[in-house]
Order: C-alpha cells, then structure tokens, then sequence
C-alpha cells in the first residue's frame, strides 16, 4: 500500500487530516445511469467479481465461439492440404453467419448464458435489499431499471456478435484475396447485427422480467429456462403436424422459434427446421419480437415502479 | 427556510395501515434525534424525504426542494443509511462504497479517493478489500455508513445506527454520528427507538408516535418537562393516584407504582400528606432516570413491532402537565 521511504527520510508521522469535504463536480444522473449500464455488463461477465462469478459466462462465451473456431481451424487443414475452401466458406458450411442463431440455439448457449447470468442483477439487488441504496441517489427507479437491462442486453449481444465476428476475422484473414473476401462478406454486417440487437433485447428483455419477479436465484435459473424450452417444445410439436391456423399462431409463443424466421427474413433465407410449413408471413414474427421486448421491459419498469424497499 | 420542511403529511399503506398522520413538522440543521417506538412512523418519513416512496398526501421539502419532484436533485445530497441488510456478500467494502459513489454522481478517481477516505474515517482499513459476507455486524454499520457519507452529502439520514450492536458497537458507532455532525458540519437525523442513545447525541428532538408529531423541541426542553416521581406503595396505588389526581397532579398507575410529573415542590408534599391521609404502606420515593422514556410510556411493546399502535395514546397526557 505504501511506498517504501528513502533510507535518509524522517520517520514517517501520521496527521490526522480530519474530514475533507468534496468540492469536485457531481455529475448527477446521467453519469449514474451509463455507470450502472457499464457496472451490469460487466457484473454479467464477473468483472470485478470473484473468480466464481467469472466460470459460467466466461465458459458460455468460450462454448459460444468454438464453432467459429472449429470452422477456421477447418478452413486452415483445407487450405494447408490443397482442398476446396469454397466448399468450407461457402453455401454447404454448416457455420454461416445466417445460421448462427440456430447453432447457438442448437446449443442452448443463449437461454444457459440467461439462466446463469440475469438473476445476478435483478436477483442479487433484491436479496441483498440494494435496491434501497440505488433508489436513495441520483437514479431515479426507471432508470435504474433500463440501464440494468440494456446492460444485460449488451451483454448478450457481445455474447451473439463475438462468435460472427471470429468467423468473419477467419474467412477475410484466410482467404486468398482478402479484400475480396471483405467485400464479399460485408453486406452479411447488416442482418447480422440486426439479428443480434434482436436477440438480445428479447432474450434479455425476457430472462430480466423472470429474474424481477424471483429473487430467489434457483427459482429464478429454473424460470428462464422453463420460459425458453417450454414454449419451444410446444411449438415444434405444433410445427410438426404441419400448418394450421391455431398451429400457426401456436409458434408465436416461442422466443426461439420467432427469432429464427426474423433470422431467415434478414438474411433472406429459409429457416433449416419447420419454419417452411408456417404460414404466417414474417411481418408478424417481427411484430411479436416487438411485442415481446416492450412488454417485458414495462413489466420490468412497473414492478421496479412499485416495490417496496 | 428550515432544512427539511413537512405539511400535513400523511402516508397510508394499501391494507389500511396510517403509518404518518398529517405530520407537520420542521427541522433545521445539527443533530436531530428521531424519536418514536417502532411503528411510530420514522422509517417512512425518512423514506418520504429520500423520495424512496410518495406520501398519500401533504407536502414535504429538502433544501427548500419539493420530495414529489426534485428527489434526484435532493438526493444527490442526502445520505442515507437503512435500517436493514443492504450489502452484497461477495463484494468488497472498497467495491460497494465505490460503486455507490458512481451512482450518487462522483467522476470515478473522485469516487476511488473518496471511498478510502470515507472507510477510513469508519474504521475500516486493511479489511475494506475483503469480502463482506465475512464481516461481523458492527464492521457492516460502518460500511452502511461510509457509503451514506461517501458523496459528501449535506444531510445524512441514519434509521436505526446502532440496530444489532452491541454495548461497545454502539458507543463507537454514537461517536462516528457526533464526529460526522459536529466536526464536517453535515446536519444528521438519527431515527431511533432507543431514547438513551438519541439523549447522548442529539441536540434536538422530534418525537413521533402513531405518526403524529408528539414534539419538537431542543433536546433540554425534553429533559425539563418530563422530571417524574415515582411513588411506590405496597398496595393502594390506585388510590393514591386517585387521590394526587384529585389534587391537580397529572399521575399514572404503573404497577405498585405511581408516576407523578414533577410540577415544582408542591407535588412532593401532596405524595407525604396524601399517604399519610390514606394510610398507605410506601416502600420507596424515587427521581426518574429514564426521563424521555417517559414520553412513550403507553407505546407497544417492541414486540408489537412493525404496527403502528392502532389507537395512539393522546400525546402529552403521559408526559406531564401543560407546560
């Protein structure tokens, strides 16, 4: 703590200063409420937290870019044995940009990085009463709210951007003529982040709105979970039997299911499940995206409106 | 302009609970005890004050600031200090304090040199790096306080300081609120049920109960008015209460005792003639200690803890005659 003394120094004594006061600029609740985004975001990920905090987001995250990884590291075997690359990078490669959302879906990184992670905010203000320390200063109680759920949201699109964005250093950097591969692959940029904020705000809208509501961390974990695999089960059920007006309208409970025709209408594509039997027109998923992020954001306003600390 | 002004103000919870009953109160700067028994209404003033809730209706103004609609400007001023847990276990104190600088408005080097100082001031030096879950309860008061104080704040709010510390907790935790009100000039509310606390610190006295104001007063005015007797008889004492009553003294019957507000000489020799008239066996005749205790003589027992007592004795009739 202290910085050893030249040998010839006087013994050190301590004046008591007493207390000083601050005279410095107070920068009020504008400041408070980009700290408290930028002090989420970093709680999701355990920064400045104990190595605990760290292992389930860090491990999500790692989970999240290997199949980036994988598909460079295959790309570079191909290249280095005189294989086709176009083959890899092209159409057939299972590990596109546009099929991103299905992978990570695939491997439930998105609703495990959700369950894991949402309940520290909301769940650990509440259980520690915090929120009572954050309602006496600056913030006002909306903006509290807000700046920890878009906290969490950026959080989840640093989580859904990362891996596109490996696979994208690893198909420019590794192609033979990179300035090609760029051009080539930067009209993908739009769609792909335009997936990712949608994601984010509805899978971090959502899991934030559980967590509120459940202070208790286990419920809490079980709810978000129960809230992504639940309607997801019963939709693909109801997208199995083939299309029908209450099935059609069935898919629209599912967060997973509507993120992956918003997907397929970004980039153009048809969704490689079911999606092809649905006849709702994509119009509707992007409206139920909507619905879905400013629901659980005034669910969340109101519930942080109303308790009592 | 007083420094925190309340109108009438009144607060009622859903269910029917009147926790402040048009309170109408001011309080200037210096060391204002709080007073009142446990569901007397003190956490819900100060959490009116803070903006922390609405009150049902009334007014009250911090700074000359309406509480309704300046409350972030108010609040970058105030601290405050909750009575409850409200510290995460797994950060440290230096995090917490610092954090909570941040989100009072503090640049973050300002935040960073302020939160040492403030720990420091606590009596928290090389263990404001450890985890808080492994503090012990009075190492936790003093964080609760430090993050009040760690935005150099005009006016600290304090519910309950020494709640759950023992003897020696408490004299240190009494000091650091005189040290933080005299010496830095910060005007301090300390809201409390113990009244031999407040008495040490205080230079000024409000008294709630049944949220309604009992009295404002300079903490001597307090001590003058409630000198009490109190005559203990073998039996009889509802006789002799009677009797005092019948003379003009204002009494209460407290057991064997009788508690007689101290009105000059005079109410010592009505206590001799009237037992010596009534013949009755008396055991002692003593002076009061526990002067302001006296004022909630007819408030629940701590027990009856988080509701306000449902009808709230008329004030002062306990308390002595009309001044």
């Amino acid at each position: 703590m202290t910085a050893p003394l030249p040998a010839d120094s006087p013994t050190g004594s301590i004046y008591d200063l007493g207390y000083r006061g601050y005279t410095g600029p107070r920068l009020g609740r504008g400041f408070a409420i980009r700290s408290l985004f930028t002090h989420s975001l970093r709680t999701t990920y355990g920064l400045g937290r104990t190595t605990r905090a760290k292992l389930a987001p860090w491990f999500l995250l790692v989970f999240a870019v290997l199949p980036s990884i994988s598909i460079i590291a295959a790309l570079v075997l191909v290249a280095r044995f005189g294989g086709q690359v176009s083959e890899i990078v092209g159409a057939n490669s299972p590990i596109r940009y546009d099929t991103m959302f299905s992978v990570l879906t695939g491997a439930a990184i998105i609703s495990l990085f959700c369950a894991a992670q949402a309940p520290e905010l909301f769940g650990r203000d509440q259980r520690h009463g915090i929120l009572s320390l954050y309602f006496a200063r600056a913030l006002r109680r909306t903006d509290y709210t807000l700046a920890r759920i878009l906290g969490f949201v950026a959080a989840l699109l640093v989580l859904y951007l990362l891996p596109q964005f490996v696979l994208f250093l690893g198909r420019v950097l590794l192609a033979t003529d990179v300035v090609a591969a760029f051009q080539h692959d930067l009209p993908s940029l739009p769609p792909v982040i335009a997936e990712g904020v949608l994601v984010a705000l509805l899978y971090g809208g959502l899991s934030m709105t559980v967590s509120a509501y459940t202070p208790r961390r286990a419920y809490a974990v079980a709810g978000i979970i129960a809230l992504f695999t639940i309607p997801g089960v019963i939709t693909g059920v109801v997208t199995s039997l083939g299309s029908s007006t209450v099935g059609d309208v069935l898919t629209l409970i599912s967060p997973g299911f509507i993120l992956e025709r918003t997907n397929a209408a970004l980039f153009g594509v048809q969704g490689n499940f079911d999606t092809l039997f649905v006849g709702l027109p994509d119009v509707v998923y992007f409206a139920a995206v909507l619905v879905g992020i400013v629901g659980s954001f005034a669910i969340c306003i109101r519930r942080f409106r109303t308790i009592s600390v | 302009m007083p420094l925190i002004s309340a109108r009438a103000l009144t607060k009622r919870y859903p269910g029917g609970v009147t926790a402040l009953d048009g309170l109408t109160v001011d309080i200037d700067r210096g060391i204002v005890g709080l007073v009142g028994s446990n569901g007397a209404g003190k956490s819900t003033l100060i959490k009116i004050l803070l903006g922390l809730i609405d009150p049902t209706s009334g007014s009250a103004t911090v700074f000359d600031l309406d509480v309704r609609t300046k409350g972030t400007d108010i609040r970058q001023f105030v601290g405050y200090m909750p009575e409850h847990d409200c510290l995460p276990p797994d950060a440290s104190a230096t995090d917490v304090v610092s954090h909570l600088a941040l989100m009072s408005g503090l640049p973050r080097t300002a935040a960073r040199e302020r939160t040492a100082e403030v720990l420091r001031h606590v009596g928290l030096y090389e263990e404001r790096y450890r985890a808080i879950g492994g503090y012990s309860t009075g190492m936790k008061q003093r964080v609760k306080l430090a993050q009040a104080l760690v935005h150099d704040p005009r006016l600290l709010l304090l519910d309950e300081p020494t709640n759950g510390l023992d003897p020696a907790g408490r004299d240190e935790m009494l000091e650091l609120i005189l040290r933080t009100g005299r010496e830095f000039g910060i005007a301090v509310i300390v809201a409390s049920h113990l009244l031999g606390e407040i008495e040490r610190v205080c230079n000024f006295l409000v008294a709630i109960e049944g949220g309604k104001l009992l009295r404002a007063a300079p903490l001597g005015d307090f001590t003058e008015q409630t000198g009490t007797l109190a005559v203990e008889v073998e039996d009889g004492s509802d006789a002799l209460a009677a009797g005092l009553a019948a003379a003009g003294l204002s009494t209460i019957v407290d057991g064997r005792a009788v508690l007689i507000a101290l009105d000059g000489d005079r109410a010592y020799d009505l206590v001799r003639d009237t037992i010596a008239d009534l013949g009755l066996p008396l055991i002692r005749i003593e002076q009061r200690r526990h002067r302001l205790e006296d004022l909630f003589r007819d408030a629940p027992e701590d027990g009856a803890a988080a509701l306000p007592p449902p009808a709230p004795p008329s004030p002062g009739a306990t308390a002595g005659p009309p001044a």
